[in-house]
């Protein structure tokens, strides 16, 4: 243990220690930042407020078209939780319309709007003379292919103005009209253990894809390190030394907890840095609300993760010891990738039925577990005995090629040389018997 | 010592059983088809230097790291201090493997300081060796470099403090002069000399015969992974006779080809090397001789243990 401990705060200490570790920590989230924010900037900066007109028959109905434009209420009916319409959503705040009412319904007028159009003074006007807007067809000029949600928009807002005009027509009150256009907003509730459960799908989803990422990034960039590590040590030949000293499966989990702590380090200072730039920004989107994680899902959330992590170093230093160069290294890195793959293409199945035979014994396969039975926990909490069992078959494996990999790692750091086959391998695991 | 064949090999007598601090009995080890060590004993006495001798590929590593316990023999036992070898015998030795190597990018205090906690010092305890040996190594002003600033020779003096500054019992050396200047190699000879004089029992092994000659008091010699000659080295030799004439000599070579007299030659150059025939009379050699070629130089003499080496398994690979 005395030993274990030694190794890991050695290889804990050199790495946070260099200058790489600095750049890295503070560089990445900063270049994340720009590449995230840029895009959006760019587009901001090339937009400027459309110049719009209506042409109406009076002022007052123009006034009317106007408000009803520019009022937040007009998207309401579009703001479902899917998502899909946020984006127009997001481009119908007030000050992105300059709209001018043109109570002047001529031909003359409407070659002259025309002109101005041509000539961009404005973006675009609307025909809605009473005519126009009685026969069911109004008009719309414009120099560019209007966006289809821009039309929806523009159709949603003028049928209910249209249905307004008809039903204050046919001697309906204004409070009664209003009653009768009232939009529908559709809520979906999830029902789980007969209770409704918090959390929309979105939110969800949100939930198992920042998992996915996270334990992606981390094998990633710390996986290949404790590979990297180990084949480091093969070539400056210190092994030899340290296994006077210690055994190699301490010296195997040293490295493994090792570098595990530096990446946990650097995403702990990542995520306080993130919470510290981006929270403002999160907290004025609308589903944040929905974001509730239940401290089950939290608690799963840091189990499964670090399981994960563990056991795909593990692999990774394995195959360092099996290797020689890092090309070697990675071109066995498939090994590690795979699995990883092959939960994410599961996920979608297992989140549409989470309880389904293939999900259940998916998610007890210790390769997957990590993001497969997180998932099922996140969209329905599987019965215990499922989760106790995922997770005994997860740390018996992270033991068992611990075990394994300290094996190899003894036997193949003491062999220079080619890369050895399975058969050499499994050879080995017999040398290594004590 | 039935796995030795060779009768002259014994030296009994000389050594009590029961005291020894590293006995190996019949050890063997292979690899795949390749027997790297085979029904290998030995035993080693505690103090003094005991040299393990062979040419290289013989299983001199491989017995190194067998009684270290870094490789696990496939028959045979290994005892140290008097019992089975376990893992708690690991910070009684101090280990300086022949591939030398070090955490290139720590410093070297540092990275001394962690090779003796491995080894069971407290942090403060090995702090205060490391300043202590780095001083004797005139190392001092290196300690807040980092490992990879260091030359080579000096890499290699760190890597001797490490294997000693627990101060263990049994200290294991597999090729420690080389790639030392002879300075360096002066320095270093002195402090094995001095921990074997203190009590330490070293094991050394070495394809250099020359440097077991001058330091060990006994020797193994292995071959292809067996043990060829073990024992006392003086008894060794002592065995071996007084059948070795050098001669120096100018004209005629006929008489070296007396082969009842001359069992076998090597010509240095400078001179030549004659081994008698077991029982022949140097004397008549010296007359044979002087009676062809002008003889410079004749003088009777111990074999080297070169020569023993070659005279029990022939020429040396290395």
């Amino acid at each position: 243990m005395r030993n274990t401990w030694l190794i890991i705060k050695r290889e804990y200490l050199e790495r946070v220690r260099t200058r790489s570790f600095l750049v890295l920590t503070v560089l990445l989230p900063a270049i994340m930042t720009v590449l995230m924010a840029l895009p959006a900037k760019l587009m901001k900066m090339g937009e400027k407020p459309q110049h719009v007109v209506v042409v109406a028959s009076t002022a007052q109905f123009g006034e009317t078209v106007r408000q009803q434009l520019l009022s937040p209420l007009a998207n309401v009916n579009e703001d479902d939780e899917e998502g899909s319409t946020n984006d127009s959503a997001k481009k119908k705040p007030q000050n992105q319309y300059i709209i001018d009412v043109d109570p002047n319904p001529s031909d003359a007028e409407r070659a002259t709007l025309q002109d101005k159009l041509s000539r961009r003074k404005i973006d675009g006007f609307f025909w809605l003379t009473d005519d126009a807007m009685a026969s069911g067809e109004v008009s719309w000029y414009s120099r560019e292919i209007t966006y289809f949600s821009e039309r929806s928009w523009l159709r949603e807002t003028l049928n209910r103005m249209a249905l307004q005009q008809r039903l204050l027509s046919n001697g309906f009150s204004a409070a009664q009209t209003d009653q009768l256009l009232k939009p529908i907003k559709v809520q979906s509730v999830r029902i789980e253990h007969g209770r409704e459960a918090k959390g929309s799908g979105t939110a969800r989803l949100l939930e198992i894809v920042v998992m996915v990422m996270l334990i992606y990034m981390a094998v990633l960039l710390y996986g290949i390190s404790v590979m990297r590590s180990v084949l480091e040590e093969k070539n400056s030949r210190i092994m030899e030394v340290l296994l006077s000293s210690a055994s190699s499966t301490e010296l195997m989990a040293g490295k493994i907890l090792g570098v595990g702590a530096v990446g946990l380090t650097q995403i702990m200072v990542w995520i306080v840095m993130a919470g510290v730039f981006a929270l403002p920004a999160l907290a004025a989107q609308p589903n944040l609300g929905e974001l509730q994680v239940s401290p089950l899902v939290f608690a799963a959330f840091a189990v499964f993760f670090l399981l994960g992590y563990l056991l795909y170093s593990t692999m990774y230093a394995t195959i360092g010891a099996i290797t020689t160069t890092e090309q070697e290294g990675q071109q066995l890195q498939f090994l590690v990738v795979i699995p990883l793959v092959l939960s994410v293409f599961m996920l979608m199945p297992v989140i549409r039925t989470p309880d389904s035979p293939v999900a259940v014994w998916t998610s007890m396969i210790p390769f997957f577990a990590p993001i497969v039975m997180y998932a099922r926990m996140v969209v329905q909490t599987p019965p215990l005995w499922q989760i106790a069992l995922s997770l005994v078959l997860l740390i018996g494996t992270i033991a068992g090629l611990v075990v394994l990999g300290a094996r190899i790692y003894r036997i193949g750091v003491l062999i220079y040389g080619k890369r050895p086959t399975l058969p050499e391998v499994l050879k080995w695991l017999r040398y290594a018997k004590a | 010592m039935a796995s030795i064949q060779e009768p002259i090999a014994h030296s009994p007598g000389t050594r009590s059983r029961n005291g020894a601090t590293v006995e190996l009995t019949s050890i063997s080890k292979s690899y795949g088809d390749f027997v790297a060590v085979d029904q290998l004993s030995l035993s080693i006495q505690p103090g003094g230097i005991y040299g393990l001798l062979g040419p290289n590929g013989a299983g001199k590593t491989s017995t190194l790291r067998m009684i270290i316990g870094i490789i696990v023999p496939d028959s045979g036992q290994i005892s140290v201090f008097g019992e089975p070898l376990n893992h708690t015998h690991k910070d009684s030795f101090g280990y300086l493997p022949e591939e030398r190597g070090l955490y290139r990018k720590m410093k070297v205090s540092e990275h001394l300081v962690l090779l003796g906690q491995l080894k069971g010092l407290s942090h403060a305890e090995a702090t205060e060796r490391v300043r202590n040996w780095c001083e004797r190594f005139e190392l001092t002003a290196w300690t807040g470099k980092k490992v990879e600033e260091l030359s080579k020779g000096m890499q290699q003096k760190v890597q001797f403090i490490g294997a000693i500054l627990h101060d263990p019992r049994l200290i294991i050396m597999d090729e420690p002069f080389s790639g030392l200047d002879p300075a360096n190699a002066m320095v270093l000879k002195d402090v094995v000399l001095e921990l074997a004089k203190g009590g330490k029992t070293i094991l050394l092994s070495t394809h250099r015969m020359d440097q077991v000659e001058r330091l060990c008091q006994s020797i193994c010699l292995v071959n292809h992974g067996r043990a060829i000659l073990e024992g006392d080295l003086s008894q060794i030799k002592a065995r071996y006779g007084r059948s070795n004439v050098q001669v120096k000599y100018d004209g005629d070579a006929r008489f070296l080809e007396e082969r009842r007299l001359v069992q076998s030659f090597n010509d240095y150059g400078n001179y030549v090397e004659v081994r008698l025939v077991p029982g022949a009379d140097a004397q008549e050699l010296l007359h044979l001789a002087s009676a062809h070629a002008r003889l410079s130089k004749f003088e009777v003499m111990e074999p080297s243990l070169e020569e023993i080496f070659i005279d029990v398994v022939g020429k040396p690979n290395a």
